[in-house]
């Protein structure tokens, strides 16, 4: 089931003529998602119109960059986040892509790092669509190869098995992504979050199958943490170097969490 | 370029009337009869059509027979035969559309026709020929085919060719399969008749006609990281008289021609084709309406024509940078281009066509309304392929779309066109004023009316 949020316009103190290109935006980046999420479902999209469809999708991302880069010129009061909940957190040491990590005590650069979350998830979500693609296509070939050299069977394998698979027990899908270094924000993002315009304009918290996290929440789902039966793990025979590791695995999860729903 | 005298020319000095129409009435249309690729074949005595279900039906054209003045001969079923099946791959999971994408007619070189039909995967070479006589008085086996007693045979004959009704054979002689890995968009038959070109989404093979085993990889944009994939063929074609030039489109509006002789590998250019782009008339849909769905080279070797969403563009090979000749298709879809991505449409691809003497392209639209350009006298026709026109030698009339202010009478406003008619597949033949327009399930065939 795809998470979707409402769809809403951007609360922009200066509308002025720009309503009708807005109205457009929206348009194109609803209908290219859903057609998007579709061919998803697909086991053989048409690349063409794969290709075309995500062009389409950068070509809104840069336009809402634009827009935004051009906004944040002018500095917009943003909403204020009750951020005494989650722990300071510094990105975990082994992803090699940059983190934006929240400050709270400047919101300007709070709207940005929105926006460029967004950007990320989406380039991320765009770049994870084209790799699902291709393993699905391209899985080698056939006898006849021809005189090029052929292609590599490994090439542009995807290193995580879950590919698909939409998990209410987020400490099982952190341990994937943990399992392949490198990634993990590609399917924790991929999953959670794929709708532009409630990342941008007003997060909404849809994951884990239709019910809000709260922090609370996201205790409970941890391992270990939890003290009620239905923890997957033994509780009480943990090592210290478990909980260590646990400690670590609690804090990437609330790192993607607040990055993607900044407030929740 | 001449202006050619005689008739030979398009839009109004042409009188377009019905001919024929081929396929079912019913408003039901099965999926498995949707036309999916139309061509004449080198002499234009030969019409072939491709279908969904993978079948191909092809029509020859009677003698003209001198009682009749009126019309030049009628296209009649000649041979059917299913080219192919419906295919599953276990390896990817993945089931292979029996469609044929494409059908090239080779130049004749005997008594037999042959054929290349292709579907997403495969390539087939088909043999069509003639069988009127057969043999008679076998000694081993009787008329039936029951093997003879051989104590009864006394004596020793020599069997008789005796004549039988026409049968009509079509026979795969060739199958090149697993070269493709994406989906095959364009093969394309080479002047040296020895070899062809098959193009997917990512690559171009060349083939030798007799060898299925392998082929040369000549065109691979796929890159190193999926990722990075902004671009696709669309289509290929080769040049129709030197066999090493060939030139493919991309869903970006670009074409390149290549030359084999320059590198195993031509995956550099000896040419680009790019018209650049209008800043005032650029929106979200400026990409998508500007990839190429078709790409032709004149007779002449001269021109090439491509189509994207709303025009037809003539380009000439020696200028690169821009078209020589633009024609708007139906202009009156440019405001409606957020509807059409909706519903897909913007996505169809339409097919363009030439006439013998390239004074003339022709095209397809929606509301199976199609489009003629004479590229001489700029005039430009739209008509339509419809049951209502379809008295035999009847003239076709002139259609015209609304586009603003009030709708005279005849014409048709932009919102009142039906989007599920759409004219994909046409064909000129390739010396007489003869076309073929698909329409859905329906095969149209018009002529001019002789001066």
């Amino acid at each position: 089931m795809v998470a979707k949020g409402q769809k809403r316009k951007l609360h922009r103190e200066d509308e002025g003529g720009g309503s009708a290109w807005e109205s457009q935006l929206q348009s194109v980046l609803d209908i290219s998602m859903d057609k998007f999420h579709r061919d998803q479902a697909l086991v053989e999209p048409c690349l063409l119109r794969s290709v075309l469809i995500n062009n389409t999708l950068r070509q809104v991302q840069s336009e809402v960059r634009a827009q935004v880069e051009s906004l944040s010129a002018v500095k917009i009061p943003t909403k204020s986040k009750p951020e005494a909940d989650f722990p300071r957190l510094s990105p975990p040491a082994e992803h090699n892509t940059p983190l934006f990590s929240l400050n709270a005590e400047n919101m300007d650069d709070d709207f940005m790092a929105w926006t460029s979350e967004e950007d990320f998830s989406l380039s991320s979500a765009i770049s994870s669509i084209l790799k699902d693609l291709d393993t699905a296509i391209d899985a080698g070939q056939g006898p006849c190869a021809s005189q090029r050299a052929p292609l590599s069977s490994v090439e542009n394998l995807t290193p995580y098995p879950l590919r698909t698979e939409r998990t209410s027990d987020l400490a099982s899908s952190v341990k994937t992504e943990l399992m392949c270094p490198g990634c993990p924000q590609d399917v924790a993002l991929d999953k959670l979050l794929l709708d532009i315009d409630t990342a941008v304009f007003e997060p909404e918290v849809n994951l884990l199958q239709g019910f809000s996290v709260t922090a609370d929440d996201l205790v409970k789902y941890l391992p270990s943490l939890s003290k009620s039966p239905s923890a997957s793990s033994s509780s009480s025979l943990v090592s210290h170097a478990q909980a260590t590791w646990e400690i670590q695995e609690i804090e990437h999860v609330m790192d993607i969490l607040m990055r993607t729903y900044p407030q929740s | 370029v001449n202006a050619p005298r005689g008739g030979v020319g398009g839009g109004n000095d042409f009188q377009w009337c019905f001919s024929q129409v081929k396929g079912a009435i019913d408003e039901d249309v099965a999926e498995a009869d949707i036309i999916s690729t139309v061509e004449f074949n080198c002499s234009g005595e030969l019409l072939a059509t491709g279908d969904k279900g993978g079948r191909v039906v092809i029509f020859q054209r009677e003698q003209e027979s001198k009682n009749r003045l009126l019309s030049r001969g009628e296209y009649n079923v000649y041979s059917t035969f299913q080219s192919h099946e419906p295919e599953f791959d276990y390896l990817k999971s993945l089931e292979i559309e029996e469609k044929i994408n494409k059908i090239r007619w080779l130049p004749q070189q005997n008594a037999a026709h042959f054929l290349l039909s292709a579907n997403d995967k495969t390539i087939k070479l088909w043999k069509i020929s003639e069988r009127d006589k057969r043999a008679e008085g076998y000694n081993l086996k009787d008329e039936d085919g029951r093997l003879r007693d051989q104590f009864r045979i006394t004596t020793l004959r020599v069997p008789v060719l005796m004549p039988m009704d026409l049968m009509v054979e079509a026979s795969p002689r060739r199958i090149f399969a697993n070269a493709h890995t994406y989906h095959i968009n364009s093969i394309s038959v080479n002047s040296d008749y020895e070899t062809y070109l098959s193009a997917d989404d990512l690559r171009i093979n060349l083939w030798h006609l007799e060898i299925t085993d392998r082929s040369f990889n000549i065109v691979d944009i796929k890159p190193a990281n999926m990722e990075e994939l902004t671009e696709v063929i669309t289509a290929a074609e080769c040049h129709p008289h030197q066999c090493n030039v060939f030139v493919y489109s991309s869903s970006k509006g670009t074409i390149r021609l290549c030359d084999t002789r320059a590198a195993a590998l031509c995956d550099r250019h000896s040419k680009f084709f790019e018209e650049p782009e209008d800043p005032s008339s650029r929106s979200f849909f400026s990409e998508i309406i500007s990839s190429i769905s078709d790409v032709k080279f004149s007779h002449s070797g001269r021109y090439m024509m491509t189509r994207d969403y709303l025009s037809v563009k003539v380009w000439d090979l020696n200028m690169e940078n821009r078209p020589v000749e633009t024609y708007q298709v139906h202009e009156y879809l440019r405001s409606k281009l957020c509807s059409l991505y909706e519903n897909d449409c913007i996505f169809d691809k339409f097919e363009c066509c030439w006439n013998g003497s390239d004074s003339a392209i022709m095209t397809g639209s929606y509301n199976n309304f199609f489009r003629m350009f004479d590229r001489n006298t700029r005039r430009d026709i739209t008509l339509e392929a419809s049951r209502e026109n379809s008295k035999p030698r009847a003239m076709l009339k002139p259609r015209k779309v609304c586009t603003g202010g009030k709708r005279k009478k005849d014409e048709i406003s932009v919102d009142s066109l039906d989007f599920n008619k759409k004219i994909l597949h046409t064909a000129w033949h390739p010396k007489e004023n003869v076309i073929a327009v698909a329409a859905t399930n329906n095969l149209y065939i018009f002529q001019d009316k002789i001066n």
